[in-house]
Parts: structure tokens; sequence; C-alpha cells
């Protein structure tokens, strides 16, 4: 059989992101040549707009804190309205871009968390390919199972923007449940607890013979370890400045450092009872403290205890007890946070398995996904949901629910609307999601337009407009006029999401600067090859000059010439190429020459003239 | 739930693809193919279980999750678009036929206007005095919320369940002697409209648990 092109599966974190694949004997994920496989989720940008990613860009942080993007992941699909709250924690410049979507601005240039998010995931793709040694264009992409129609969307863009063909998007702890539940055999009810660096997830599942089937899900897109570690660095601000001063401001560059301190306190804190914190301000002031985990959870405790608030709705939609679950899956690298592991033992009365890194699960269940997509695991059936109820804005601005929260998914939904004035051409349609009664509590998708409506007295169109919930749990919207049989047409404006032109620009500005950045690879190679003939030339000419005619020693000197000239002052690297291979054939009579010495010492009798001339350049 | 109308489609004798006679109406049992009209068909006869108020749940379970191994995306993710819009359809058609039969009020509601009766929308009534209960209970609930007496609310909750399953015997009850009645070609449109009322009230306590749950 035809070997099938690889589906990578991509778990996009807020603080790290890996790749895994499925093979044979299981899924396994992508490790780089030190055997590290997680990436931070971390951007830098130089001044020349050189970008480094992961670990390198990561080092950078406190050094440039404006133009290092970290937590992109909660931008993602928002609009500067939402994320408000984050603002005052993030060193880079967070402005409002199309449609008041949130975008990072960087060195004076606007990016959509869009893009930032594709550079990451480009890292993992061309690592998978690296390491598997072969192109990967296909992907699945893990999103926390709470994330809305706008989040996904926006995920599913990055990848595109990524040149990914993303074939799904796949919720964070149904992967987890994937990567846990491949070889049980017998029935289970299992509670998944997902708390990562910036979002919480709790899912039920029901898993038996191969069918994982979802229940509930419930959670928070914005609470993870980047709240824990703001309580702690809200802890030494307060202290800083009540000992050294309240005048005491931060820059982006301190509040970066403090971000580093306070994070590696929390870790330290999992393993130890105290952390100690030393943080030199300079003229002589230093900031001394030995924080105790004590102190630490009485910070976090609220924000765990919202958690269990989670897994309690969540049982509730599943209708059952906690007593009811056989099982409960720790995932994300919160979850060693002793605090939340007695909070989670607590609720469910059992102690959690946490027998797969709680930083790996996820990709290896994406990776089993892009197995069954592949048609590799035929016995597998996932049947997710949806995490929020999809309505419409109704008269009186109320929240008309069509598909209902933890329905599974595919699902379709139909809606027939008509016009309210004789001859109306067009309905506009309000898209919510969530779960308020009221429109304005609700999360606005997206506003759709039906247009091309026959002119018909007032309520005679019937419109009829069917929503689909995709295995993504992404909506997609068609509408038909059923007296006429016409489609009706569908523009459907993402609230904060890219219309298909934006994106279809970012794709474009992206192929070239790809185009930019391989021309600019292969000056490079061409000019290392040109270095490499001038050489060996160089030392053929030592050895046997004598042998050239007049004509061909100018020849040559021209050809070589011309190579060094177009080595310092030309960047067109097919130009160079040309005449590197023109100075090699000036070099034909030296070489072949060379080439009898050697071989008449070593095959006596058989000529050169059989063998290639050229020094060897690779067409 | 209710504006989806239940539509009638007999199942095709043959399948549109290798033309084989096919027993089962949403895939073919030779070429494994799902049919085109499964999208519209309704929900008992998609799902292959008899169009009854009792129905064995475990036997719907696994007819669901047998059929949802043909008709899932992930498993067509590599074919033709047209042919994962097929797929797309059927597998959403499935998960809304569960999930609707699956729950008994909604089942009794779906079944109803399958055997034509009328829908929640063109008749809201409740069986008499049902709403003057409902008042009262919902103000004795506001009450308690505002005082933050969770024991009380509790107890609502409780009450609340037990008319909420009380109501579903009765349905079932009714549906019985619906089925006689047809049995013996006695009047059954008075029987269609009592269980209409009786699952209006069900809808109308759902409403009020879920309000006491969030509590």
């Amino acid at each position: 059989m035809e070997k099938q092109p690889t589906i990578l599966g991509i778990d996009l974190g807020t603080t790290n992101s890996l790749g895994a694949i499925m093979k044979d004997a299981g899924p396994e994920v992508i490790a780089d040549a030190d055997g590290e496989s997680l990436v931070p989720s971390v951007i830098a940008f130089d001044s020349e707009g050189k970008v480094t990613v992961g670990t390198a860009a990561r080092a950078h942080a406190v050094e440039n804190p404006l133009a290092t993007v970290f937590s992109i992941k909660r931008l993602m699909g928002r609009s500067l309205s939402d994320v408000r709250e984050d603002l005052t924690h993030l060193p880079y410049a967070v402005v409002a871009g199309p449609r008041g979507s949130a975008c990072v601005n960087v060195n004076g240039q606007v990016r959509a968390p869009q893009e930032l998010s594709a550079i990451v995931l480009r890292e993992i793709q061309s690592r998978a390919a690296a390491a598997l040694g072969e192109q990967i264009t296909r992907a699945v992409i893990t999103v926390p199972a709470y994330f809305d129609d706008a989040q996904r969307h926006a995920t599913r863009e990055a990848g595109q923007l990524a040149g990914l063909e993303v074939l799904r998007i796949v919720n964070e702890p149904t992967a987890a449940a994937l990567a846990y539940g491949l070889d049980r055999q017998t029935d289970a009810t299992i509670a998944v607890y997902d708390l990562g660096g910036g979002t919480f997830d709790v899912s039920i599942l029901h898993v038996s013979e191969g069918v994982f089937q979802v229940l509930s899900t419930n959670g928070d897109t914005r609470l993870g370890g980047d709240d824990f570690d703001r309580e702690l660095i809200d802890l030494i601000t307060g202290e800083i400045r009540e000992r050294f001063g309240r005048e005491i401001t931060f820059g982006p560059a301190t509040r970066q450092a403090l971000r580093n301190f306070a994070e590696a306190a929390k870790i330290r804190l999992s393993q130890r009872e105290t952390a100690d914190v030393r943080i030199d301000l300079g003229d002589g002031r230093v900031y001394t403290r030995a924080i105790t985990r004590e102190e630490f959870e009485a910070r976090i405790q609220s924000h765990v205890d919202h958690t269990l608030e989670h897994c309690r709705r969540a049982l509730s939609d599943a209708k059952l007890t906690a007593s009811e679950i056989d099982e409960v899956i720790l995932v994300g690298g919160s979850t060693r946070i002793p605090l939340v592991r007695r909070a989670v033992e607590e609720l469910f009365q059992r102690r959690p398995y946490t027998a797969i890194d709680p930083d790996r699960v996820v990709a290896l269940g994406a990776a089993v996904q892009a197995g069954i997509l592949a048609g590799r695991k035929r016995d597998t059936l996932l049947l997710d949901v949806t995490p929020l109820s999809l309505g419409i804005e109704t008269l009186g601005g109320a929240m008309g629910k069509l598909i209902m929260r933890n329905s599974t998914i595919p699902r379709t939904a139909t809606e027939t609307f008509t016009t309210s004035v004789d001859g109306q051409t067009s309905v506009d349609i309000n898209i919510l999601q969530g779960e308020r009664e009221l429109a304005e509590d609700c999360r606005l998708l997206g506003k759709f337009q039906l247009t091309g409506i026959p002119p018909m007295p007032a309520g005679a169109p019937r419109i009829q407009v069917t929503f689909l919930i995709d295995a993504n749990g992404i909506l997609n919207v068609s509408a038909r006029e059923e007296r006429s049989g016409r489609a009706a047409a569908v523009q459907v404006t993402p609230a904060a999401g890219l219309t298909k032109e934006e994106i279809g620009r970012v794709v474009k500005e992206s192929v070239r600067h790809a185009r930019r950045d391989m021309t600019a690879h292969r000056l490079i190679d061409v000019r290392n090859e040109s270095h490499r003939v001038l050489g060996a030339i160089d030392k053929a000419l030592a050895n046997a000059a004598d042998i050239l005619t007049d004509e061909q020693r100018r020849k040559l000197d021209a050809a070589v010439e011309r190579v060094r000239t177009l080595m310092d002052t030309n960047d067109d690297p097919d130009e160079l190429y040309r005449a590197m291979r023109d100075a090699n054939d000036a070099a034909g009579p030296l070489t072949r020459y060379q080439m009898d010495e050697v071989l008449s010492k070593t095959f006596r009798g058989k000529s050169a003239k059989d063998l290639d001339p050229r020094i060897g350049t690779e067409e | 739930m209710d504006k989806n109308e239940p539509s009638r489609v007999t199942a095709p004798a043959k399948c549109s693809r290798c033309h084989a006679e096919i027993p089962n109406p949403v895939v073919c049992d030779y070429c494994k193919s799902v049919n085109p009209g499964a999208a519209v068909m309704d929900y008992f006869t998609l799902l292959g279980v008899p169009e009854t108020f009792e129905i064995d749940e475990s036997e719907l379970r696994r007819r669901y999750l047998t059929l949802s191994r043909h008709a899932h995306p992930d498993f067509h993710v590599q074919e033709d678009p047209e042919v994962q819009q097929l797929h797309l359809r059927v597998s959403s058609t499935l998960n809304e036929a569960y999930q609707t039969l699956r729950d008994p009020a909604s089942r009794a509601a779906y079944l109803i206007e399958c055997l034509g009766g009328k829908s929640m929308a063109e008749d809201k009534s409740v069986p008499d005095g049902f709403l003057a209960t409902m008042m009262m209970m919902r103000e004795e609930l506001e009450e308690a919320c505002q005082d933050g007496n969770t024991e009380e609310c509790k107890r609502l909750g409780k009450v609340l369940r037990t008319q909420h399953d009380g109501l579903l015997r009765r349905i079932g009850e009714l549906f019985e002697q619906y089925q006689q009645a047809v049995a013996c070609r006695a009047v059954t449109r008075g029987l269609l409209a009592e269980i209409r009322q009786q699952v209006n009230a069900v809808s109308y306590v759902k409403k009020l648990l879920s309000r006491v749950e969030e509590k």
C-alpha cells in the first residue's frame, strides 16, 4: 500500500506547544535533536524583524519585553474589550485590529493573534518535517473544549496561515481521554480535569468498546497557571512598594522579570514547602522573601474553587453525581500543584490518574485523532459536544436557543425567517453563543445578512436558515427561500475573527515572505558552493597551471573574477549560480587533467573523459 | 425540536450505489454506503426502533452507535466534498434523532407529531389547575432563593422532580391507551390532545427544575 502523508497532531498551548504523530505502536511526540519536545509558545522579534520562536525567544523576554509575545492564546478570537483585564499583565502592546479584534503591536507592526500562533505552528511543523523527513501539510489542532466559535475559527485560521490544512479542531480534554482510553477494555465514566497555562476545561465522558462519548463539558477560557503567577506577582509588587516606597513603578522589563520569578517560585512550591525570591532593585535595594506553600495556596484557593464549580456544573449537565465517576484524569501543567490535586481528589472522592505526562497527553491524543482521520483506527468512534448553546437574537433582545449546549456534534438546526416590511429584500440576523437569556449577555458570533430575497408582501417570504455546527465545533450557515426555492446568500461578518479577504491578504504576505526567505536561503547555499568551487580551482591551479593554454587561462581567470564580484555584490542566487557553473566549465581542462592523474594511479588505462568533468555542483 | 416536523420517507428498496436490496434504510449492508435519503427520515425509522413511547434504551443506543460508525465525518475526511457533506448531514440527523428519542419527554413530544397530533406551537394548553400549581411553586422558589434558603430550594427541587416523574408515567399510560384505541379502531384525537397537555406540562416543570439546579 502507498504510504499516506502523515497527519500531524498539534497541541497549541498557552505556555507550551508540541506535535505528535500516530505510529503503528501508538502515538508518539516529536522531539528535537536534544530530545526536547515542548516548544514554549513564545515569539520574539528583533529590530530587523527577525523572528525567533520557543526557548530562544523566551530567553530574550526580559531584555526585549515589548517585542516578545507570549500567552497569545488568550487573545485568539477575542476583541480588545474582552481582554481588557489581561492587558495590565502583558508587557507587549495589545491594540484594536479589524472590527475591534485584539491584535499585537510589535515594533510598530500590528499582527493578529492568528499570525503569531501561525509562527509557533510553523515551528512545530518544521520540527516534525525534519524528524520524519517528509513535508507536513495536514494537521489536527487541539483547542480548549470551552473555546467558542470565534476562538475555534481563529485557531483554524492560524493553521491555514502556517500552510496547514486543518483536518480537525479537537477538544483538549477529549484528546487526553483518547490518549488514555485507547487500550481500556471495560466501560467507564471518566472526568478529565484540564488546567493549563491559560485555560480550564472539565469534560465528562463515557468510554466503552472504542466509543468515546462526551456527555458534557464546562470550563473557563481565562483561568489557568498564568493567573496563579499573577497572584504571586501581586504579592511581590505589593510588598516591594510597602518596603521601598509606593512611588516605585514597574517597567515592562521588570514586569517580565517578575513573571519569571513568580513562575519559578510557583513551580518550586509544587515540590517544596517554601520558595526563596530575591530581586535586586538597584541602588542597594534588595527584596528577599521566602514564600510558603501555605501562602501560595491561600492566594490561589478562589481560582481552584472556581474550577470545582465548573466540575459540578459539568456533572449536573451529564446527570451524574461525583461518586458515579469511575476515573479522574489530570491534564495540563497546573495540575502538578498539590492544592489542585487535593481539591480534585476531594470532589470526586478518588485519587486522580496521572500515568501520562500532563504536558504531553493532549498532543498524544491529537495524534490518535489524526490516526482516526487517516483511516488507521476504524474501531474508534469519537462523539464530542458543543460547549455552548447556539441561538439567534429574537425580538426584544432575547436569546432564542436553537442548539443546546452539550449537544453531540455535528448538529443542525433550522429556523424560518420572514420579512417585516413589504418588498424587503434582506434580513439581518445576529448569531449568539452562550447560556444567558438576554442577547446582550451572550457572545455575538457575527451578524449575517440574508440577501436576494424576492420582493414580496411583508411576512410572505419563508427563508429557511440552516445552522450547522460541524465536527470541529464550528458554525456553518446556509439559507433558502422556500417559495422561490432560491438559495439566499448568507454573508457572515465575524465579530472578532478575520474575514476571508484578511486571511487571503495575510496568506499572500506570508507566501511572499516565504519566497523571500527561500531566496535568502538559496543565496547562502550558492555562495557557500561558490566558495568551495573557487577554492578547488585555486588548488588545481597551484598544482597544474602549466597545462592550460593562454586562451584557457584567460577564460578561467575572467570566469573566476566574475564569481568573486557576484559573490560580494549580487543577491540573485540564479545569476551567481550561472557564473559559478561557467567558472567550473572553464576549469574543465584542469580538473580532467587532475582526475587523469589520480585515476592513472588507481585505474590504469581508463580515461577520465568518460567521467563527469565538473567539480561537482548540484543542478 | 418542535420546529422539525417529522417527515415521512419510505426507505428505498435498493441501494443507490450498488443497487443491492437493502433491509437497512440508512446503510447498505453490501457496499456500506450511506443512503442520502437518511437525512430526511423520521427518527424512529432512521434509528430502526418501533414507533412507540416505550422503547428499549440500550437497543436505541446500540443502533445509534452502529449507524454513527458509518456516518460520522471522522471516517470520511479524505473523500470528495459531496460525500463529506452527505455524511455530515446524516451524522447530524443521527445525533439529533438520538437526543430526541433518548429523553422520554422529547420522545413523547416527537411521537405526538408523528401520530398526527398538534405541535407545542399549535397547542400550548396544559392540564386544568396545572398553571396555578406552577405559579405557586415559582413564587415559593423565588422566595427561597432570595432568602438564600438552600434547604427549601432542595425540597422544592424534590417536589418538582416527583411531579416530573408523575407526568411521564401518565404520558406512558396515555400512549398505551392510544395504542389500544388504535388496535380496536376507536377514536384517538382526544387522547393525543391530552398527551399534548401532559407533555407541555413536563416542559414547564423542566424549565423550573433547571432553574433550581442552576442555583
